[in-house]
Formats: C-alpha cells, structure tokens, sequence
C-alpha cells in the first residue's frame, strides 16, 4: 500500500526531518543560532544594565522605557545589519570574508555534540564520547580569529592575532583539563550519564570546585571577556584582530565570541551545574526536549550573566600577566582538579551516594 | 627613490629603514587610546623599544592670536588651553597684566580666586581619573570619576554662571561675588568626595587588577624627574617637594591651611595616589576658603580702580538694594572694553591641575599685548613619554599614558 503524499505529510516530513531533526534543530533553533542570538542580545542588555546600576547611570533607557530600554538592542542589531561594509582595498578579500563565516560555524558546532535530554530520541548525534566531541569542537574556532588577523592586513589586527595565538594555547589546556575532569572522576565520557549522575542534587561544580573554577576563568580568557580582554583591548590596538571589519561583519566577529562563551556555558551547565538535573525529561517533544533545554539554557544564562558583571569590577590585564595566570595558576589548578577526579573515581564517591552513573 | 642608507627625505617628512625585528606602531592621532597627539612606538616582539611623541595635533597658534585681541579678550583664548581647569589656566596671565598695571585685588578676590582654582583642580584631577580608568578598560571608574566631577563643574557654575569655561579671574578682581549659599553647596560636595575616594580606592586602587597593572610600572626616580623637568603631580609623586602654591604662594594660598602630599615611588600607581591625597587637599581648601568668604562681609570683589567706574546700578546691585536674578551678583564691569596696559614686561606662575603653568607677558602701552608666551604642565610632562615607556610592553603604554594625566590641547595651545 502506497502512502498518500499529502501536503500534511509534506509539512509533517519537514518538521519532523529538516527543522525537529535534532542535528538542525540544535544546530540552528535552541541552544544554536537563534537562542545564542536571543541569549546574546539578553546579555548584551544585562551587561549593560548592570554595568549602568553599578557605574550611577541609566543605561540603555530612553528608547522604551517600561521594558528598560531593551528594544535599543535591537535597533542596534539592525543598525548593524545594515551598515555599509567597507572593505580596505590592502585586505586578503576572500579569507577576509571567509573566516568570521568560518568562525561562526565552527563556534556552533559543540552544541551538536551535546545531549539537552536524557530522551534518546532527541540526542543530535550517539552521546558515548560527547563531552569529548564537544570539548574537541571547541578548539576549532580560535585558528580563525588568526585568519582574520592575518587577512586584514593591518598591524593592531595582528598584534590582536599574535595576542589571541597567545591566550588559545594558553587556556586551552585549562579548558579541556577541567571539563575531563568529570570523566576522570565518573569514568564515562557520556554527557547524559554525567547529567544523570547529578540528580541527585550534588552538583559536580560543588563535588570539585576547583574544575569549576579554572573552566570559569578559562572561559573568560577565551572569550576576551573581562578582566582578559586582551586580544581586542580597545584602548591599545583599537579593535585588535577586528579592526578592520566593519557593518555586519563586525557584528559576526562579535557574534562568534559571544557564541563561544554561549557555548561554553551550556557545556558548564551541563558538566558542573547538573544540566536538567532537577527535572526528569518525559516524553514527547516539549516535555522530553524543549523543557529540558530551557532548564539548561536558563542555568547556562546565569554563568553568562556573571562573566558579563565582571565588566563592570575589573579593568584589563596585561598580556603576559594573563598567561602568568594561565600557565603558573590555572594550569596546577586544573591539574589538582584532575587529580581530584581522579580520587573521587578512587573512592567511589558517586556509587557511595547512591548514583551509578556507569554500569559496569 | 630609496636610498641604500634608508634615509630619504621627502618633502616634510622623513622615511627611514628600521632595524630588524623592529614593528612601527602609531597609536593616534585618531586613536582610541591616544587623545589628540600621536605616539609613535618601535616594538620589539611585545616590548617598546624607541617611543615618540608626536605632538601638535591641536596646535591653534594661541600665542599668536593673542597679539590681535583686547587684553581682556585673550582670558576666554587662554582658557580653550584646558577648558576643564580654566581658572588655573587663565590666572596666571591675569596676575601678570596685574603686575604691569599694578594693581592688587581685594582680599575677598583672592579667596574667591582659589576657591575656584581648587574646584577646578578636583574637577581636573577626576577628569584624569576618569581617562584613566578607560585607559585600563576599567569602565566602572570611567563613569564615577566623570559623574563625580559633574558635581565640581556645577560648583563653579553656580559661582560663576558657566559650567567650564568661567573666564572667571579678571584684571584685579573677579567677575562676581558667590551665592548665598555657596557655602552649603560647596561642604555638601567636599562631605561626597571624601566618601567617594575611599570607594574609588576600593574599586580602582586597591583593585589587584589595577595594582598589578600599575605597580613598578612607568619609574621615574626622583634624580631623573628632576632631569626632565617634570611638573605638577608627577613629580611630586616621584619624591620631589616642589608645588606654587609651596614655592611662591600666590592669591590666598598663603592663608590657607594644606599640605603637599609627596609620594616616593615614582611609579603609575604613586601618580594616581598622589592626585587621590590632592583631591583631599583641595577639599580642605575649598573649605576654608568658603569659610573666610562666609564669615567676611562683601567687601568688594573688586579693585577699588575699576570699581569706580562700574555705573550706579551695579553697585545698587551689589549692596543688595536691587532685587537682580541673584542678589549681590554683579557682572563684568565696561571699562575693561578699552582696557590699555602700561609698557613692561612680567612673569607669573601657578600650580594647575596638571603642574607649573607660566606665563611671560610683554606689552608696549597698546591695547593688545605685545607678546604672550606660555609654558604650561602638559608640555613639561610629555617627554616622560620618551623615557618611562621603553622597556614596557605595548599594553603598558595607557597605563603609563593615563598616569601621568597628559592633555594635548594644554600643551599644543
């Protein structure tokens, strides 16, 4: 019997395999694209907001004032949006154009790699070895900042590459140490166990906060967030390795940072803040996925929003004082947290309180 | 057409080979790091091996222009220098036409005089403050220091009727007397200040970011401030004594009670201290001055000379008899319009905001001067540039830059 192509099923077939296949739907809808753009926008307004409270001004407030000055924003992305892109006649034209693509891409990429649900129907892809997908993609986007650098053509632009070269190897490891840590410490690579291992309420940013702590600070190095804005430190090489970007291609070389301390966050909610975890994921889309992913994100947010403040505490480091810190500091402290790993799989902390996250 | 030694001379400008593994860098002049002047920076790797200031960006020939206007007239000239510290600009030249027509203002004048200058010594200092703090990317700082200030700027309005530039001091005397209740105003803002600077040092100075960044970072000893002839702040904070107001007080400040705060380090983060303890200072200052003032009867703001000449209404005005917007307020008086300066040759000297400011002031019986010539802070603190940043890192050089409290348009006039 031959099915009836209707135009139900058409739709249907669409939905159910272009936009809720869960490689598209999280690569483009949550927690990709538009949620960053949505997150990245909320963020943008508290860091302002915030910063505003704490410096004795308004901040963005006049445009509507009953919603804070929130829509300012958006009239910003549109300004953006629809900027002249001017591109300098000395610049590589084809990389010049071709990496913040690139950037972006590569900088969405984790979050295909990372379960929102314990509901295996809506895993992107097997989740056996994600954490250590998602922390390998991570590592793929800096290369393109230097591309960028390189391409512009111009000497802040490369002072900002050769600055950005710098902090990526440093933190690198940080990043990667810290977040395998839990592997060490659960034995599994599998997101969803490590979720799973944390319902009960014990976190494992609180099990091993010195994890937390160096995946925190490595964050905010990678993502030039303050008091590590250094590849792009206004005051000394203008805009460092975007100086030469203009119109939306700024806001892409912009928006490829705040996606990757977007898609770092996710990965701490999941790995230290217990993902779901007080939620047991259902059935069916919106309580097996959709409700879930709003916990992480919303858990996710809140790291955002505290890197964000920051901005308003700190001033900038020096160069080679950040590297000091990733290198003489961070560095022990994520091998200290390693090793704290590795004595809670010693000990079997987890199996003790009742959680096994791995069978066998 | 290059030459094989690499130096080849262009019309106006010069061309010359760098050694290896030298960068060039131009920081400004439209920079966001550089104000209006240009800094040119030689980097090896990360390090600054040769830098030089390039200055000139807003030079506006005030020296020359000057020669063309009416005495008077060049007070509002002089002030463009440093529209933020307008009085400490302004004053000196009107302490030296003073001396060539020999007059003295009134006691009252005097007081009025460094009241303002204090005002506008803290408005200054936070204004450096507040660039400071950007410089470092420490935005917090930025906005406190430069909504703080706004508090200073509105003192001197309420004195004197503008917000900056006050044109204020006058050929012996003052544009007009002070409010009423200045004195409210002025123990008000004095009582805030000295609350905010303990906040500024919670989260500026005392910040281990900040210190950091500034600890051991820009030395210049005390034998080397000398050498270059650094003035103001700067060179207090490297161990020297030396200040005006200590040296060769002027106006009132040898009534008043202060001290000159002196910092032995010589480092960015002595220089930001050091005008932390001067903002205090000035607020004792500004205290006693608005006490003398309050507890002296309004005995003229003026010399008795030009007073003389001021039309009855004014000085109805200034008893109190007329109701005008503002009692006892008086505005310019008319005989300064046709003002003629006996022949002669004087000198004076302040201490602005941003160090020593000198005036020479020459003149042949016109009414225009002969010959102005103005040697103020900014200029003599600018070659600390060349010799407190090789050796930093390129990051280090707002950090340098933003201590020593650099203002372009005050040096190239």
């Amino acid at each position: 019997m031959v099915e009836m192509v209707t135009a139900y099923v058409i739709w249907h077939d669409f939905l159910r395999y272009l936009i809720f296949y869960p490689p598209v739907y999280q690569f483009i809808i949550i927690p990709g694209l538009i949620a960053a753009l949505v997150v990245a926008i909320f963020i943008i307004w508290f860091e302002r907001k915030a910063a505003a409270r704490v410096q004795m001004r308004y901040g963005p407030y006049e445009i509507s004032p009953r919603t804070g000055g929130a829509t300012q924003l958006i009239a910003d992305l549109i300004r953006y949006s629809f900027q002249e892109i001017i591109v300098p006649r000395t610049v590589d034209a084809a990389i010049y154009f071709a990496a913040p693509v690139a950037a972006v891409i590569l900088s969405l990429m984790p979050l295909n790699a990372i379960p929102l649900t314990s509901n295996p129907a809506f895993w992107p892809i097997p989740m056996d070895y994600s954490l250590l997908v998602a922390v390998a993609l991570t590592t793929l986007s800096p290369i393109f900042v230097i591309v960028m650098a390189w391409a512009s053509n111009n000497k802040f632009s490369l002072i900002g590459g050769v600055r950005e070269s710098f902090i990526v190897t440093a933190y690198e490891l940080v990043a990667v140490l810290s977040m395998l840590s839990v592997a060490a410490s659960m034995s599994t690579f599998n997101l969803v166990d490590i979720v799973e291992a944390q319902s009960g309420g014990l976190w494992y940013g609180l099990l091993n906060p010195p994890a937390f702590l160096a995946a925190f600070i490595a964050t905010l190095m990678t993502t030039s967030g303050f008091p590590f804005e250094i590849p792009d430190a206004e005051s000394e090489i203008v805009a460092g390795p975007y100086t030469e970007y203009s119109g939306l291609m700024y806001g892409l070389d912009m928006g490829a940072a705040y996606i990757k301390r977007w898609v770092f966050s996710v990965l701490m909610a999941l790995v230290f803040l217990g993902g779901w975890a007080p939620y047991v994921p259902g059935t069916g889309f919106v309580l097996g996925y959709l409700v879930p992913s709003l916990i992480v994100s919303a858990k996710a947010l809140v790291i955002m929003a505290v890197m964000s403040f920051l901005r308003a505490v700190y001033g900038r480091y020096r160069i080679d004082q950040a590297l000091g810190v990733a290198w003489e500091i961070l560095i022990p402290l994520a091998m200290a947290a390693f090793g704290v790993g590795l004595a809670e799989a010693y000990f079997h902390v987890y199996a003790h309180l009742g959680v096994m996250a791995v069978a066998g | 057409m290059a030459e094989a030694s690499g130096a080849v001379a262009l019309p106006g400008m010069e061309v010359r080979q760098l050694e290896r593994n030298l960068y060039e860098v131009y920081i400004g002049p439209a920079h966001p790091g550089s104000g209006h002047m240009r800094i040119i920076v030689r980097v090896e790797g990360d390090v600054m091996v040769e830098v030089d200031p390039d200055i000139g960006f807003v030079h506006r020939t005030m020296e020359k222009l000057s020669e063309g206007r009416d005495w008077m007239k060049n007070i509002p000239l002089f002030e463009r220098m440093a529209i933020l510290d307008a009085c400490n600009v302004t004053l000196p030249y009107v302490e030296a036409v003073e001396k060539l027509l020999d007059v003295d203002p009134p006691e009252r004048a005097k007081y009025l005089r460094t009241l303002l200058c204090e005002i506008n010594r803290v408005a200054s200092h936070l204004y450096g403050f507040g660039i400071f703090g950007v410089f470092l990317g420490h935005s917090t700082l930025y906005m406190w220091a430069f909504g703080d200030r706004e508090i200073f700027v509105e003192l001197a309005e309420k004195l004197t009727g503008a917000r900056l530039t006050h044109s204020y001091p006058m050929f012996g005397g003052v544009r007009r007397d002070m409010p009423d209740d200045f004195g409210k105003h002025v123990r008000k803002a004095t009582a805030y200040m000295r609350r905010r600077l303990d906040e500024y040092a919670k989260i500026f100075l005392n910040n281990p970011n900040i210190r950091s960044r500034l600890e051991g970072v820009g030395v210049i000893p005390k034998g080397r401030a000398v050498e270059m002839g650094l003035a103001g702040p700067n060179v207090r904070a490297s161990g020297v004594k030396y200040d005006v107001r200590l040296a060769e007080p002027y106006e009132a400040y040898d009534r008043v009670d202060f001290e000159i705060p002196v910092y032995e380090e010589g480092d960015s983060l002595a220089r930001a201290w050091q005008r932390v303890d001067e903002i205090r200072q000035s607020l004792s200052i500004m205290e006693q001055a608005v006490d003398w003032l309050e507890k002296h009867p309004r005995e003229g703001f003026i010399h008795e000379k030009f007073w003389k000449t001021a039309p009855p209404i004014y000085k109805q005005v200034y008893a109190g008899a007329v109701p005008y917007a503002g009692k006892y307020r008086v505005k310019m008086i008319p005989l300064y319009a046709s003002l003629r300066v006996p022949a002669g040759r004087s000198f004076a000297r302040v201490e602005s905001g941003r160090g020593e400011i000198t005036y020479y002031v020459e003149s042949d019986g016109k009414d225009t001067p002969y010959r102005v010539r103005v040697v103020s802070g900014s200029f003599r603190n600018v070659i600390a540039f060349k010799y407190a940043m090789p050796g930093h890192r390129l990051a280090d050089l707002p950090a340098i830059y933003g201590s020593f409290d650099y203002f372009p348009p005050e040096w190239d006039r």
